[in-house]
């Protein structure tokens, strides 16, 4: 399977299921989006710290300092209600989406 | 959504307080972030240098990602704004290497905050006055306003005791009125007090204890107590040497004597400039409703009570009254303000007009003033251009440059602003100095709640004055040269002169000519007019002259005496006559005279209509002069001759004398200089039909002899009649030094008259009225910001317009090389500078051709050959700042020229 970039605005949603998953630090999050995607996601490392920031400005994630794998200061992000709240909206509205897509995708010769 | 509102707020304001927390911490993720990718890379088998490299490589500029990351909080307008240390101490450093530009710069800058500053906190004194009171804001006047009359009516004594019962929302209800007394202290002489009669409770509604023994109770209002006196500081230091055994001394009142109960503390002078107080006696028996004493009143806000309720509340009084007192009080309405609101010098919209004006006129000079400074700074600029473009060539970005160069106006802007502030400080001393004439009631004080200092509020301001002063000079010039950098960069033409002169800076200096040209000229004309003024000369020995003004006391303080109009006027005639009588035979005095003004006095104008022979005036205003009444002996104690018919005989004194005597300026002026002799004038009123205006006859012409109205020197006398006229001003001629006499002036006056008082004691040659007062300030004021503008106008033109001619150098030796004759060469460099001359001095004749519209007479032939060397010196200036760096120029090698090219 090879890897795809990132449609536009999908990072934060993304990120949002990373972290509901469990909290993690940002690193964390790029390595955890690669796994849950089977590796075909692949996150730009200059656009991480951005979408954190502004995901934390928006109150949809909350950030605490705890210890990393590697004994070192690591800042950990978790899901806030409201970020749980906007992930459940932006999953059923993907699906939606993506479903639609997909059947206009499928659509055969005779069918149009 | 509440709760991403919060979330955000948090994030904003962690972001704006604690800034470098926040970028630490991004640092210290991402440092932990390339420390893993390195540590993943390395278990997949590259070796730990590589690893870490291209764990960096990926995740590129860290201070990159940490703006994104500030900008992703909504960050960005803070950082835009943000300047660092660094930018402060490079811009301390830029003002020690270019010490000439900080210097001209400082001085302008501390000029403009200087005058804004200082006009700021003087429209705040007049404007919103401070009273320095406790809680002073819930202190209230209250008056009847007479609607049918339009003015206030201060007759309200049978109100002010209703008024005092009914009010819930206003404790403690005082009242006060202002008089002067003849204060005579055992052995001493009398002096003119300004006084206040005062209620106990307008004592305690003020909350200010006294520094020694007590204020007023109620019993000291009583008919039948003893009377009492509390004095103030400066009172208690001048007349008792600050004597703390003073508490019980008796002294003189005009003539009654009154014990001292209490010293108020230094500052204290309510209502105004008051230095002696006395108890208030109301008693309404006697008289009726609007009747009586004039008196204001004072209260207290009641604790919770507002000044809506009390309005509300008082206005109901006003009803009750109009409906049970339809006789007085169908048109009175109660007035309630806070006492501050009615001590405004300057509340009319006129006034907020002229005050918005100067406040207008003062921000345009440091508009004005600023963008000069910022001509110099982009000139300075733009000699750095190659620093700049290599800057930007690093990675700063266009807003990190303006930012800098706002840095380096801003360190300049603040050093100016404290010595601006300073000045301003010293300055408001000395212009409430200047203006003690203008704005004082005759005591020679200001009012108690003007102090000179600069409020917090004038020092908040100053701070918008620097940070404009410095985005003018700073970020404008910033803008401009980092304009289009990124093709400079790729046209590499860094230092190669790219940057030049746009339009806006030829406005700006267009703009700068023109003023540094129209401003002294007006100063020049209104200097001019203060000088004639100043030495207008006397036609006899003003320096042997007296001058003091007679007042006295209607109400007089002893009980039972006869206070009608007719009686006083009776009174004062009397003792003014007995001074006179026994003036005269004082072997001192040359000469006594009566009259309704004195020489140097201000003069009322009026009007006048001459029966035929008139010249046209010069509006529809029509002919304004002076005129004043005085004693038939005038000329003669002045020792002053007729240049032509006669003076007033004793026969022509009288209320039915129809004869005027006028002066060599009215002969000139109004008649062009034609024999007066036989004309007849009259004082044409508004409103009134001409026919039934007397004439009076014309029957000499005296010489000039200061009849001052601020109309020019112009001016009419009619015979005195003394009966009736109040207060009488009079000169004394004195043999031997006029203030040697004066305290002698002043114990024949007790001997004559122990109510009379004497206003205004001084030598003739000290009269000088409040008008020349404040056109002296004025004239004062204006040189010298005239003159500030001129040099450094003069300095920020020829450093420009050098600069701008420098600037093309390398272009100069390319001519040259080519071979370019030097007069084409100066052709070409002198085309702009002198462009922009013209253009300047056409503005500026234009200017002053619109500021002078308002002055009387066309400039005179000497006038404009003053214009015409002004004009001069400012193109010699230019020509000079044009020529020296041209010179240079033309002298460079041309092979050295084209190879720097």
């Amino acid at each position: 399977m090879t890897s795809a970039e990132l449609l536009p605005g999908t990072l934060d949603v993304l990120i949002l299921k990373a972290v509901s998953l469990g909290k993690l630090h940002g690193y964390g999050v790029l390595l955890r989006i690669e796994q849950i995607s089977g590796g075909a996601l692949l996150v730009q490392q200059g656009a991480l710290y951005q979408a954190l920031a502004r995901l934390e400005h928006r109150g949809l994630i909350d950030s605490e300092w705890g210890t990393s794998e590697n004994n070192r200061r690591a800042k950990f992000y978790r899901l806030t209600a409201a970020g749980r709240r906007t992930l459940g909206e932006e999953t059923a509205s993907w699906k939606r989406l993506s479903d639609a897509i997909g059947l206009a995708l499928s659509a055969k010769p005779r069918e149009a | 959504m509440f709760a991403e509102l919060i979330a955000r707020l948090r994030s904003l304001w962690r972001g704006v307080v604690r800034t470098r927390q926040v970028d630490a911490e991004l640092n210290e993720e991402f440092r932990l972030h390339i420390d893993l990718r390195a540590s993943d890379l390395v278990r997949a088998g590259m070796s730990p240098a590589d690893a870490a490299r291209k764990a960096r490589a990926e995740f590129g500029s860290t201070e990159d990602q940490v703006e994104k990351a500030r900008r992703a909080r909504g960050l960005a307008w803070f950082d835009a704004l943000r300047f660092s240390w660094l930018d402060v101490k490079l811009g301390g450093r830029m003002l020690i290497k270019y010490p000439v530009l900080t210097i001209v710069g400082g001085i302008s800058m501390a000029f403009a905050i200087w005058v804004g500053a200082g006009t700021f906190e003087a429209i705040r004194q007049l404007v919103f006055p401070v009273i320095p009171l406790p809680e002073s804001n819930r202190i209230v006047v209250m008056q009847n306003w007479d609607a049918a009359a339009n003015r206030p009516e201060f007759r309200a004594t049978h109100d002010f005791v209703v008024w005092r019962e009914a009010l819930q929302s206003v404790d403690d209800l005082g009242a006060y009125r202002t008089v002067t007394r003849n204060l005579m202290i055992t052995g001493g002489l009398a002096e003119p007090v300004f006084t206040a009669e005062m209620t106990a409770a307008a004592f305690r509604v003020l909350r200010v204890p006294p520094l020694l023994g007590r204020a007023f109770v109620e019993v000291d209002e009583r008919a039948d107590a003893p009377v009492v006196a509390v004095i103030g500081y400066n009172l208690w230091q001048r007349r008792f040497q600050g004597d703390s055994g003073v508490i019980g001394r008796t002294v003189r009142i005009t003539g009654v004597p009154a014990t001292i109960v209490g010293v108020m503390p230094n500052g204290f002078a309510f209502p105004r400039t008051q230095e002696l107080w006395v108890p208030l006696r109301i008693d309404v028996t006697g008289y009726d409703r609007r009747q009586g004493m004039t008196i204001q009143i004072v209260g207290r806000l009641a604790p919770g009570a507002t000044l809506g309720q009390a309005r509300v509340e008082l206005t109901n009084l006003g009803r009750i009254a109009a409906n049970d007192f339809p006789r007085t009080h169908e048109h009175l309405r109660p007035q309630l303000f806070t006492f501050a609101e009615s001590v405004q010098v300057f509340g009319g919209p006129e006034e907020w007009t002229m005050l918005l004006t100067g406040n207008v006129f003062v921000l345009m000079l440091l508009v004005l003033v600023c963008a000069n400074v910022g001509l110099l700074m982009f000139a300075r600029a733009a000699t750095r251009e190659t620093e700049i473009v290599v800057r930007s060539a690093l990675g700063a970005s266009r807003r990190r440059i303006v930012m800098q160069l706002f840095a380096e106006a801003l360190v300049l802007g603040t050093v100016a602003a404290l010595v601006g502030l300073t000045a301003a400080g010293a300055g408001m001393r000395w212009a409430l100095d200047l203006m003690r004439g203008e704005l004082t009631d005759g005591s020679g004080n200001f009012p108690f709640w003007v102090d000179g200092k600069l409020s917090p509020l004038t020092f908040f301001y100053t701070v918008l004055l620097t940070l404009l002063a410095a985005g003018i000079a700073g970020v404008l010039p910033g803008l401009k040269i980092t304009r289009n950098l990124g093709d400079r960069l790729k046209r590499a033409t860094a230092g190669g002169g790219g940057t030049q002169f746009g339009g806006l800076w030829t406005a700006v200096i267009v703009l700068q000519l023109a003023v540094t040209m129209g401003f002294p000229v007006v100063t020049f004309f209104v200097r001019k007019d203060a000088v004639k003024i100043e030495t207008y000369p006397l036609p006899f020995p003003v320096d042997q002259y007296l001058s003091v003004r007679l007042e006295m006391e209607r109400f007089a303080v002893e009980p039972g005496a006869d206070t009608s109009v007719a009686a006083f006027q009776a009174r004062y005639l009397a003792a003014a006559q007995e001074l006179e009588s026994r003036l005269e035979a004082d072997p001192a005095v040359a000469g006594v005279v009566f009259g309704e003004r004195l020489p140097r006095q201000y003069h009322p104008n009026n009007q006048v209509e001459v029966d035929e022979g008139a010249v046209t005036p010069h509006d529809e205003r029509g002919h304004v002069v002076a005129s004043t009444s005085v004693d038939t002996k005038y000329l003669d104690v002045l020792g002053v001759s007729m240049l032509s018919g006669r003076w007033f005989n004793s026969g022509e004194v009288g209320p039915d004398a129809r004869v005027a005597v006028v002066n060599k300026a009215f002969v000139d002026r109004v008649l062009g200089g034609k024999n007066p002799i036989g004309r007849r004038i009259r004082y044409p009123w508004r409103g009134q039909s001409p026919e039934t205006l007397p004439w009076y006859e014309i029957i000499g012409v005296a010489p000039d002899m200061g009849t001052i109205s601020g109309w020019g020197p112009a001016g009419i006398y009619h015979p005195l009649v003394r009966k009736g006229m109040y207060p009488l001003n009079v000169a004394v001629h004195v043999r031997g030094d006029p203030n040697a006499f004066a305290p002698r002036l002043r114990a024949l006056a007790a001997d004559a008259d122990v109510t009379l008082r004497l206003a205004e004691l001084m030598p003739l040659r000290n009269v000088v009225n409040a008008e020349v007062a404040f056109h002296e300030f004025w004239v004062k004021m204006t040189t010298i910001v005239s003159a500030m503008v001129l040099v450094l106008s003069l300095v920020a033109i020829y450093a420009v317009m050098s600069f701008a001619v420098s600037r093309r150098t390398r272009e100069i030796g390319v001519r040259v090389a080519l071979g370019a004759t030097p007069r084409r060469i100066i052709g070409a460099v002198f085309a702009q500078p002198l462009r922009q001359l013209g253009m300047g001095l056409l503005a500026g004749a234009l200017l002053v051709w619109v500021l002078l519209g308002g002055v009387d007479s066309a400039p005179t032939a000497n006038q404009f050959l003053i214009l015409g060397g002004y004009t001069a010196l400012m193109m010699a200036v230019c020509m000079i700042a044009c020529v020296v760096p041209t010179r240079r120029a033309l002298a460079v090698q041309p092979t050295e020229a084209l190879r720097d090219t």
